[in-house]
């Protein structure tokens, strides 16, 4: 089993792995420079994304690869790992939120206590990502998104002196709890329903056995569990809250990473070899596959958690005055969003939904950067303290500005390109999934209140007197921020220009996914 | 020894993870939170144990084996959480989360 080929499969862990024990290993010899922390996260993310992409089959990286071509997206086995394409596609995601997150916290305070465990954290808790974008098995699934899980409770209260970081903490951590219990109770229904809680388990014997009532009770609690962990209504509230008080980068690795470990766990449980078991005899065609096994009743569950997250994430964010709750309701609304993908489950639903997580990605935790860059400057958490920054920041603001729209779903932007592909593909699906796309249309469109709202106060209203004099608007935010800030930008209008480069890529490994249990 | 029904294992552990879940709802004190988290998780590890003696002997394994890592697991939620509590007792002096007020609209 431990051949050298078997642990190949996992470099990009290994280097997440090896890079977090560094660090913690630079901690105990006495290097205190968080620049060096920094220095170790980052590479250590970067050799792990290039690894990814060269697994991925990318041309010039191939001689790279680490997997052979053919052991990727086999059929279900009942080993506890298997690699699949979108397995590898959201490892790439995963890496890169963590990239753009390690990457930003350099600019940090340089003398800042206990740098080595912020970073050792954030490799940690993406070593907990990684793992469960090839898990096999429900338990192995459900034990790394609890690796994710523990490592990010501690990085919100990372701030321990702070009462609103750790009441974040307290609150993220007694939510976690509460979902991890509801998670693994669901899945030892599901192991006394099926005796087994492999993938290839629990897909034969749904064929054998249908849904006892047991297995139903199981899926509906890991609903619940997964619900919490991709913050869908009504398992929402929490995080307003612990996007509030968490420092401001990791408020960006909570929306822009460890949240889609969320969307990944239901694409495993919901869409993937799971519930197509019952087609294991009869296989349909491409075009509409899996869902069409899917239990009438979790479907239409699915269906209207989905609409109350998007709609009640929006009214929410419209009412909200300060900035970093207003990225959080909308975070809320678009994980409503990608949980169409789950719902309609054809292979078009599935590359909308992860082009939204990869749209997402940029967006939200370039935004939630921006907050921290301005928040650095000294401006306050409310909308209008913003007031005015367009003149004085142009190219941040700019940044936030796109940002902001592509949110919105403006053509020429990334949010445009992965909501049309994600829409036109619950219409095309037909049957009720339409209303999914029209309440998504009408929830984007009453989006657009509260970003333009954001983006009158930034451009158009007048600065309060006290903050024109305010000389410490005009430093700098760090050259490691600013990157972060400029990959996210650049990437949001060069993927709205022209998504090809990575829509094919995703197509393939969609179709795939839904092939596996066949 | 009287054998028992798969009934009857069911209602305990479902009535385990529904005090867990009232405790985790309604306790304000930290550390009764905890041990509300506790019993939940328990009742999903009691499920694995006895779902494991029902079946076969090879799925019956893994049962056991799961079990075990899972109450690895939570002992390792229980060490976080007791961070986060001596954090906060140490910042204002009480482990009453009904104390926790700053985050609010």
């Amino acid at each position: 089993m431990f051949e050298t080929d078997f642990i190949a499969t996992f470099t990009p862990e290994l280097l997440v792995l090896g890079a977090a024990l560094l660090i913690f290993l630079l901690d105990v010899v006495g290097v205190r420079r968080l620049e060096a922390f920094g220095a170790v996260a980052v590479s250590g993310i970067s050799l792990a994304f290039l690894a990814v992409v060269a697994d991925l089959g990318f041309a010039p990286l191939a001689v790279l690869r680490t997997i052979p071509a053919g052991s990727v997206d086999l059929p279900l086995s009942a080993s506890l790992t298997a690699v699949t394409s979108l397995g590898l596609v959201f490892q790439a995601i995963f890496l890169v939120s963590a990239f753009l997150v390690a990457l930003a916290s350099l600019s940090r305070p340089s003398g800042e206590r206990g740098a080595a465990v912020f970073f050792g954290l954030v490799l940690m808790a993406t070593l907990g990502m990684l793992l469960a974008a090839v898990a096999n098995d429900l338990i192995f699934l459900l034990l790394s998104v609890e690796v994710t899980g523990i490592a990010t409770y501690l990085l919100v209260g990372y701030t321990r002196k702070d009462a609103r970081s750790l009441e974040a903490a307290m609150k993220f951590y007694i939510v976690g709890a509460l979902s991890s219990t509801l998670s693994f109770f669901g899945a030892s229904l599901l192991f006394g329903a099926y005796g087994g809680t492999g993938f290839l388990v629990l897909a034969r014997q749904t064929a054998a056995l249908g849904y006892p009532a047991l297995a139903l009770a199981g899926y509906a609690l890991l609903i619940a569990g997964l619900g919490f962990k991709l913050t869908l209504v009504p398992f929402h509230a929490w995080a307003v809250d612990v996007y509030d008080g968490a420092p401001d980068d990791v408020s960006a690795f909570l929306a822009g990473g460890s949240k889609k470990i969320g969307i990944f766990a239901f694409f495993l449980v919901f869409v993937g070899p799971v519930l197509a078991a019952p087609a294991l005899g009869r296989w349909c065609s491409l075009s509409r596959c899996s869902t069409l096994q899917l239990p009438a009743t979790v479907e239409l569950a699915l269906g209207i958690i989905a609409i109350l997250t998007m709609t009640v994430g929006n009214v929410l964010a419209l009412m909200q005055p300060e900035m970093k709750r207003l990225l959080a309701y909308s975070s809320i609304s678009q994980a409503g969003y990608m949980l169409i993908g789950v719902v309609v489950g054809t292979s078009a639903a599935l590359t909308g939904t992860t082009l939204q997580v990869v749209a997402h990605v940029f967006m939200k935790a370039g935004a939630f950067l921006v907050v921290a860059a301005v928040v650095g400057l000294g401006v306050g958490p409310r909308v209008d303290d913003w007031k005015g920054l367009g003149r004085r920041r142009p190219y941040l603001m700019l940044a936030f500005a796109l940002m902001l729209l592509s949110l919105a779903g403006v053509p020429l932007t990334v949010g445009f390109v992965s909501k049309f592909v994600l829409f036109s593909s619950a219409v095309q699906a037909e049957g009720w999934f339409v209303w999914l796309a029209v309440a998504g249309l009408l929830n984007s469109a009453l989006s657009v209140f509260y970003y333009v709202r954001v983006l009158k106060s930034v451009y158009l209203d007048a600065p309060a007197p006290s903050a024109a004099a305010d000389a410490r608007l005009d430093r700098p935010i760090g050259v490691g921020r600013t990157a972060a800030i400029a990959i996210a930008v650049i990437a949001i209008v060069a993927l709205g220009i022209d998504p090809q480069p990575i829509l094919g890529g995703i197509q393939s490994a969609t179709t795939h996914f839904l092939q596996i249990g066949a | 020894m009287t054998e028992l029904s798969v009934a009857s294992l069911l209602f305990l552990s479902a009535t385990l993870l529904a005090i867990g879940l009232f405790g985790i709802l309604t306790r304000r004190n930290f550390i009764l939170l905890l041990i509300a988290v506790e019993i939940g998780m328990n009742a999903a590890i009691l499920n694995f144990v006895y779902f494991a003696g029902f079946s076969g002997t090879s799925h019956g394994l893994s049962g056991q084996a799961i079990a075990v890592v899972l109450v690895g697991l939570a002992a390792t939620e229980v060490a976080v959480g007791l961070a986060i509590v001596l954090a906060l007792n140490r910042q204002r002096g009480s482990i009453n989360i009904g104390d926790a007020t700053t985050l609010k609209l």
